[in-house]
């Protein structure tokens, strides 16, 4: 009777036990790194940052959230180090002296998926005459609407074909969700959305490469979607590992990192551009 | 006897729950080695009056005198000496043994606590083999209270309190409690204060009684509380109206709810010789009925004789001699006659 | 629906072969949970004893305030500790932001409502004939109040694991606080949000089931206490 009493507390000690007693991995110098969701679902970022410990002894630590949630983490100085991709934000935020040596990395670029149907009859025109027949068709649109470095890019979007954003429009959705949640949403109400390559990559892989949404609109100039690489300002952070961050940012512009970034393949297909100077 | 300081002596004691007066008790002593018991219906104050004695909770005013010094609850002289049997009992979430020998353990005196378990498990009739390793949920109704009897017997107390003791548990534990708790009387001296309905039992084996009524002393032993309502009569009485047609005529209440207590022995049986005595006329304070039940009150040569009046219950005392006169025996029909002056008045609780 | 079989199958390979990402995630999870468990029952139990045990003036409000806690949404918590142990934060200096002991203290927060809530529900509900018998039985205050907590171990243990499996299963907190580092803070409810993200929904399923064998082995652990 009194064994299972001894087993249970056996257990729950060695639980306890354990969890007091494993070290917790880590080199003695690591960088704290903000970036956006994309290269973390992606896969790149588990691909690059063992070669960049193996290279500078530094281990890589990033948490992956929307850009203007890592935008705030780099102005509160919680990260050392930021890889996004908003240029325009960036700019002003060097410029208000949150961020400094902003240095271009690599691009992918965005398409406009819709159904095969293509019913406002999108397929190869511009991003500009593309969206025009979508509001014209009043077709129905889906949306990020979370603010993140897509949503942004989306919404820049709206704003070059000159007329107004069609927030309050029935046939406009903003989901607040991640990509592929908002794709499928799209996929659902048989409506266009607006995604990096390397989602759609994925989802066309998950749906065994025959997926409701095709590619409609890509190439456009304006679909390009620069990644940057920005330390977090020690002026406006003084605990900021400023020197850290410099070897990361140098490192990810030097021929190793932009090779192996060039290599990065999903299901078959290169994801990202490598441009650093 | 008369000389031995009473081990309980109760003065000017109150007691209210949330401003509500539960208990009024002017004046109250237990003698040592007694076994009180504790009469009233429900709600009079009885287990109030249990859990003050048993300094579980502190009376709002006056004093209770414990071997003549007056005592509050968590005394060290009243600590696992003086120990109350609630009515339903509770069993703390351990194995038997567990729960008899907690007293035990709190007290320190480790010496022999395996043994004096065992034996109190024996005095409630448990077979310690049976028992000790069993859980506090595997027991049943009558084996929990006596679980719970064994704990207070394990103590060897001074005092032992029993609310109504055998009210909800079989007949084979009733037998067994009752002959537990006389044991530690007769065995260790222990006083028994006991609050019971079962009235045969008290009478059987109490020394004292305490009839309590909202809260109060009553000096009666328990039988003929008449309620009203009373209504004035033509002759200056009142009267309540009974339903075989009778009255009960009692003097000016004091009160609207008063209660008209008549003692037993106020009571006279009148000799059924004459069907319609000269007197009878006059006097109206005779009631006519029949009787249910004769017991025999211990130690006094006394029946206490049960009429049925109507809806109306009454007891009357009778000297064995004048019982076997009159030929009295259940079933027979008789006449009682008290007075006016023997009428007492509670004032009753609005 | 294929993802679902995937999910069990991805679930089972990932625990017998051992994968190292999956464990670092169990790791993590168990580590937490228990750092933000013990401080939870530490302060919690005393303080549910003392609100369900004594009268004071006030015990209503506090009673309200901390059934109103019980529902607090674990990103609100999330966003709240963020707050205090960000850089900037007025707790910035003791470096807990992307720790596991940062995640602790959010769901510290999180589990102390249940915590005392329902131990002080428990202390409320206990027999009113506990207070007669242990008095009775020569108890004195301080007996009277180990033993009355004692009686009410079983309510304690259910108020534990009801917390534990908040805890356990919190996302929102472990998301902010932690940051779902790999090899870090990921814990398996941020890597299944992060898988799901990935689209990989047969590995966030095989993630959900490890969770709860983590789950269904501590309350088999702990039914096994409560028969005692």
């Amino acid at each position: 009777m009194k064994k299972h009493t001894w087993i249970s507390v056996a257990t729950l000690t060695l639980i306890l036990a354990l969890t007091t007693i494993l070290p917790a991995s880590g080199a003695d110098r690591a960088l704290m790194m903000a970036t956006t969701t994309s290269t973390d679902n992606t896969g790149l970022l588990d691909v690059l940052a063992p070669e960049f410990t193996k290279a500078t002894g530094i281990e890589l630590k990033w948490t992956a959230v929307g850009t203007g949630k890592a935008l705030k983490m780099g102005e509160n100085c919680d990260v050392d180090v930021l890889l996004v991709h908003a240029p325009a934000a960036e700019m002003k935020y060097v410029v208000d002296g949150f961020g400094i040596n902003r240095r271009e990395i690599m691009y992918n670029d965005f398409v406009i998926i819709g159904p095969a149907a293509d019913p406002a009859g999108v397929a190869k025109k511009s991003v500009k005459d593309a969206l025009g027949a979508i509001r014209a068709k009043k077709a129905i649109f889906v949306s990020r609407g979370d603010n993140s470095g897509t949503h942004k890019k989306e919404l820049s979007l709206w704003e070059s074909t000159g007329a107004d954003l069609p927030e309050k429009e029935q046939w406009y959705v903003q989901t607040g969700q991640g990509m592929l949640t908002t794709i499928n949403i799209a996929a659902e109400r048989n409506g266009y959305t607006m995604t990096d390559r390397g989602t759609y990559i994925k989802y066309e892989a998950n749906l065994n490469g025959n997926p409701p949404l095709k590619i409609l609109v890509e190439g456009d100039k304006i679909l390009l979607n620069q990644y940057s690489v920005l330390a977090v300002n020690p002026s406006n952070c003084e605990k900021s590992q400023f020197d850290l961050a410099t070897e990361f940012s140098d490192w990810l512009a030097g021929g190793q990192a932009q090779g192996l970034i060039r290599d990065f393949k999903l299901m078959g297909k290169q994801l990202f551009t490598p441009n650093a100077e | 006897m008369g000389s031995v300081e009473p081990i309980y002596k109760l003065r000017d004691l109150r007691h209210a729950y949330h401003h509500r007066p539960v208990l009024e008790i002017e004046s109250l002593d237990i003698r040592r080695a007694a076994i009180v018991g504790l009469l009233g219906p429900n709600g009079s104050g009885k287990s109030t009056l249990l859990r003050l004695l048993g300094f579980i909770d502190r009376p709002t005013r006056g004093s209770i005198l414990y071997n003549g010094h007056p005592t509050l609850p968590f005394a060290d002289t009243v600590k696992s000496q003086v120990t109350l049997l609630p009515q339903e009992p509770y069993l703390m979430k351990r194995s038997v043994f567990a729960n008899v020998a907690y007293g035990l353990s709190l007290r320190g005196r480790s010496g022999n606590i395996p043994d004096r378990v065992q034996s109190a498990l024996r005095q409630v009739g448990l077979s310690p083999e049976r028992f000790c390793r069993r859980q506090w949920n595997e027991l049943s109704g009558g084996e929990a209270q006596r679980v719970a009897l064994a704990a207070r017997l394990v103590l060897k107390p001074a005092v032992l309190l029993l609310d109504e003791p055998t009210a909800s548990v079989d007949a084979a534990s009733v037998e067994l409690i009752r002959a537990a708790s006389l044991n530690a009387r007769n065995e260790w001296g222990t006083t028994l204060v006991i609050a019971s309905h079962d009235r045969q039992w008290l009478d059987q084996v109490c020394d004292d009684m305490c009839y309590l009524f909202q809260g109060r002393v009553v000096d009666t032993d328990g039988s003929n509380l008449f309620f009203g309502p009373w209504e004035p009569r033509a002759d200056g009485h009142y009267e309540k109206k009974l339903a075989n047609g009778q009255c009960l005529v009692v003097p000016p209440p004091p009160g609207h709810s008063a209660v008209a207590v008549i003692h037993p022995s106020g009571f006279r049986i009148v000799p059924h010789k004459r069907e319609t005595g000269p007197e009878t006329g006059k006097d109206p304070c005779h009631l006519e009925g029949l009787i249910t039940q004769m017991t025999l009150r211990r130690g006094r040569e006394q029946l206490a004789v049960t009429l049925a009046v109507g809806d109306l219950g009454l007891t009357v005392t009778s000297a064995q001699h004048e019982a076997d006169q009159q030929q009295l025996y259940p079933g027979k029909k008789i006449r009682v006659r008290y007075l006016p002056a023997d009428v007492e008045w509670i004032s009753g609780r609005n | 629906m294929e993802f679902l079989v995937d999910g069990f199958l991805t679930a089972f390979q990932l625990l017998f072969s051992a994968d190292e990402q999956t464990f670092s995630a169990i790791y993590a999870t168990l580590k937490v949970s228990i750092y933000s468990m013990v401080a939870s029952l530490l302060m919690g139990v005393p303080a549910g004893f003392c609100l369900g045990y004594f009268q004071f003036p006030g015990k209503r409000q506090i009673r309200l305030l901390t059934d109103t806690l019980l529902a607090l949404p674990t990103v609100f918590i999330g966003l709240l500790v963020y707050a205090f142990i960000s850089s900037r934060g007025p707790l910035g200096h003791m470096g807990l932001l992307f720790t596991l002991p940062g995640i602790a203290v959010g769901q510290t927060i999180l589990a102390l409502p249940i915590v005392i809530s329902l131990s002080a529900t428990a202390v409320e509900s206990m027999d009113r004939h506990l207070r007669v018998t242990l008095i009775s039985l020569g108890a004195d205050r301080k007996h009277l109040l180990f033993s009355s907590l004692w009686e009410i171990r079983h309510s304690i243990l259910a108020a534990a694991l009801t917390a534990y499996g908040r805890v356990m299963t919190e996302v929102g907190i472990s998301m902010m606080v932690g940051g779902n580092i790999k090899w870090h803070t990921r814990t398996i409810t941020t890597a299944i949000a992060l898988e799901t993200n990935k689209g990989l929904f047969g590995m966030g399923i095989a993630l959900g089931l490890v969770l709860m064998g983590i789950a269904f082995a501590v309350n088999i652990s702990v039914s096994a206490l409560r028969k005692r």
